[in-house]
């Protein structure tokens, strides 16, 4: 069959393997849009990503399974277009429990295809080890390019159309796969063997639940930070964040370097949580000073996943369900890393925005402008805040119209940026602690790191 | 070099980069990047030379909201807020679970902080400090909350805020 593989079905499958995979951090960005649309709490809005890393993390092993009993091709086939029709839901969905809802059938239809295809590629390209690869590049490349193309659709459409633009790509995918399907369906036979299955590693894939949990929870925290603390616009974000996927690809290069698995695993994991102690202590609210961080997890994580997958994978057959073992523990490790932050940063960042605002009246009412002002401007704050019901305010309105006399023109400039500082240092420090919490978890994945040179499973 | 070292290379490298992004960030007040605290209202607030009858009502008032926000255990800039309009004096009693009449005691008690911080940073005489305790220790719950919900007025004309005692402050004047 390998012989007889055309180009189109090998771009479809690693399509497929992208897609899925890209989905599971493509909604990063537009989360903050959907909190406010769908008029839900940031506790609530994260189960659009928990959900679908949850059930995809449940189903991929069972998923591997069953693709290799009912034949690859139907399933992969049935998988992408379950997906497209979850994807559709989706994207019409106007509740948040129907757009969960559907983001778990869409998780369900995901890992049907992405194991259906894990099973695919040996026979499409040759080789276990050639199909390992591509398999790896492609979730790789989808689950990097997702939050960027997620912020992009959110910004110039809709968050909507992030779900909707995944029904055609995923049908378009699942037109190549049909032909396998069919003759699956006509000769009865499967297109690879059964063969038994080995234990996984399960130290590998401990240590890819650890350091994927750590690399969310950075994920999920930066875009939070960027749009909820710092106001950025969702494409403003998606360039920022754009940042890791290229360090990723930078530290993917190193790959080549250093063979050893192990020496790779462990700087990963050290790059992945030295970045995310950056972030909890970032010095300024400033774009910039989130930028080295963001390059060590990114050649950071491009280190530990690959290494780590390719521990899990290596010598152990069949790799369709090794690889839902490694695709089991990465998104278990994106619920737990999203479950474990959330509650923390939510009551800190209710606790901060108290305390800033706070913080910032005081430097009104001690200021020199003239009474009459300080109410008015504690008044606007108020009607400010009551606007922004409990998010971090834009402050800058609550000061508009600037007053005509120049002198009490910059006093009044002066006290918005003070205020304006205030709500800033209050927003960046209630990520702290989850970043710090993300880091020490990514550290933890260093002790399977340092065990599996002793310990063989 | 050899595979080997390339490996302890890669370990010690990433090592030296996450000390010293981390040390970087710490040296540069990583650590201190939190909002300003705010003082305890119920801890004394020394009033910064007042001139002039604006500067002395404001003080006052500065005063009023401490004493006031010690009673009910918030922080000043929290009430001053919270008086700023009617609809956010109702948000706030019902975030606090606070009566009106819990909070117009407050307020009260705050008036009376406030005479006495006026009288030791010698901005109000004794002789004026006596009656104005006993007009705002009779006065009604409603007035007393009306005195710093209508700050506007109060600031704009202190003779609404100081009431029959104008004459007498006006005279104590520097």
């Amino acid at each position: 069959m390998g012989a007889e593989a055309p180009r189109p079905r090998v771009a479809a499958l690693a399509l497929a393997v992208g897609l899925v995979l890209a989905d599971s951090s493509i909604v990063v960005l537009a989360l903050p849009e959907i909190y406010r649309e769908l008029d839900t709490s940031v506790a609530g809005v994260s189960w659009v990503l928990v959900s679908f890393n949850l059930v995809l993390a449940l189903a991929a092993v069972p998923a591997a399974h069953l693709a290799r009993r009912v034949g690859p091709g139907r399933s992969a086939a049935v998988g992408l277009a379950v997906f497209a029709g979850a994807g559709l839901a989706c994207g019409i969905a106007d509740q948040l429990s129907t757009l969960i809802a559907a983001r778990c059938v869409q998780a369900l239809g995901g890992a049907l295809a992405v194991t259906a295809v894990l099973e695919l590629l040996p026979a499409t390209v040759g080789s276990e080890r050639r199909a390992a690869a591509l398999w790896a590049t492609a979730g790789a490349t989808g689950a990097a390019l997702g939050p960027a193309i997620g912020g992009l659709l959110t910004e110039l459409v809709s968050w909507q159309s992030i779900f909707l633009i995944q029904v055609p790509i995923a049908l378009a995918a699942a037109v190549p796969i049909l032909a396998v399907a069919r003759h699956e369906a006509a000769t009865g036979v499967l297109s690879t063997e059964l063969r038994p299955t080995g234990r996984p590693h399960l130290l590998a894939n401990l240590a890819l639940a650890l350091v994927s949990a750590a690399i969310a929870g950075a994920l999920f925290l930066l875009v939070l930070l960027l749009i909820e603390g710092w106001r950025l616009t969702p494409i403003g974000a998606a360039i920022v964040v754009s940042v890791m996927p290229l360090a990723a690809l930078l530290g993917s290069r190193l790959d080549g370097l250093v063979p050893s698995a192990r020496a790779r695993a462990a700087a990963g994991a050290i790059l992945v949580s030295g970045g995310l102690g950056g972030l909890a202590l970032l010095p300024k609210a400033e774009v910039a000073l989130t930028l080295p961080p963001q390059v060590m997890i990114g050649i950071g994580l491009a280190l530990v996943l690959s290494a780590l997958t390719e521990t899990a994978l290596s010598g152990r057959a069949p790799q369709a369900i090794h690889g839902g073992w490694t695709i089991s523990a990465r998104h278990a490790g994106v619920v737990i890393g999203i479950l474990a932050v959330t509650p923390i940063f939510t009551n800190d960042i209710a606790e901060q925005r108290s305390e800033a605002i706070d913080a910032g009246t005081a430097v009104i009412l001690d200021s020199r402008v003239p009474p009459l002002l300080k109410l008015d401007l504690a008044q606007k704050i108020e009607s400010r805040l009551d606007e922004e019901k409990g998010k971090v305010p834009t402050i800058g309105p609550a000061f508009e119209p600037l007053p005509d006399d120049p002198a009490e023109r910059d006093e009044v400039v002066q006290l918005r940026d003070e205020l304006q500082d205030q709500l800033n240092r209050g927003a960046t420090h209630a990520f702290s602690p989850s970043f710090g919490l993300a880091a020490l978890i990514g550290l933890l994945s260093l002790i399977p790191i340092a065990l599996a040179r002793r310990v063989e499973l | 070099m050899n595979a080997e070292r390339r490996a302890q290379f890669l370990v010690v490298g990433s090592i030296l980069a996450a000390v010293a992004l981390v040390g970087i960030y710490l040296a540069a007040g990583g650590s201190s990047y939190t909002p300003a605290k705010t003082q305890d209202p119920c801890k004394h607030r020394p009033w910064r030379n007042p001139e002039g009858l604006q500067q002395i009502a404001e003080q006052f008032t500065l005063s009023a909201l401490d004493g006031a926000a010690c009673q009910l255990g918030v922080s000043r800039e929290t009430l001053a807020r919270a008086l700023a309009t009617p609809e956010s004096r109702e948000r706030f009693t019902d975030r606090y679970e606070i009566s009106d009449a819990k909070l117009a005691r407050a307020v009260r008690a705050g008036l009376l902080r406030a005479v006495d911080d006026a009288e030791e940073a010698g901005a109000l005489s004794p002789l004026l400090a006596a009656p104005l305790r006993e007009t705002l220790r009779n006065i009604p719950l409603d007035q007393a909350i009306e005195l710093i919900n209508n700050a506007e007025s109060l600031l704009d004309d202190v003779q609404g805020f100081l009431g029959p005692v104008e004459g007498l402050l006006e005279q104590l004047l520097p």
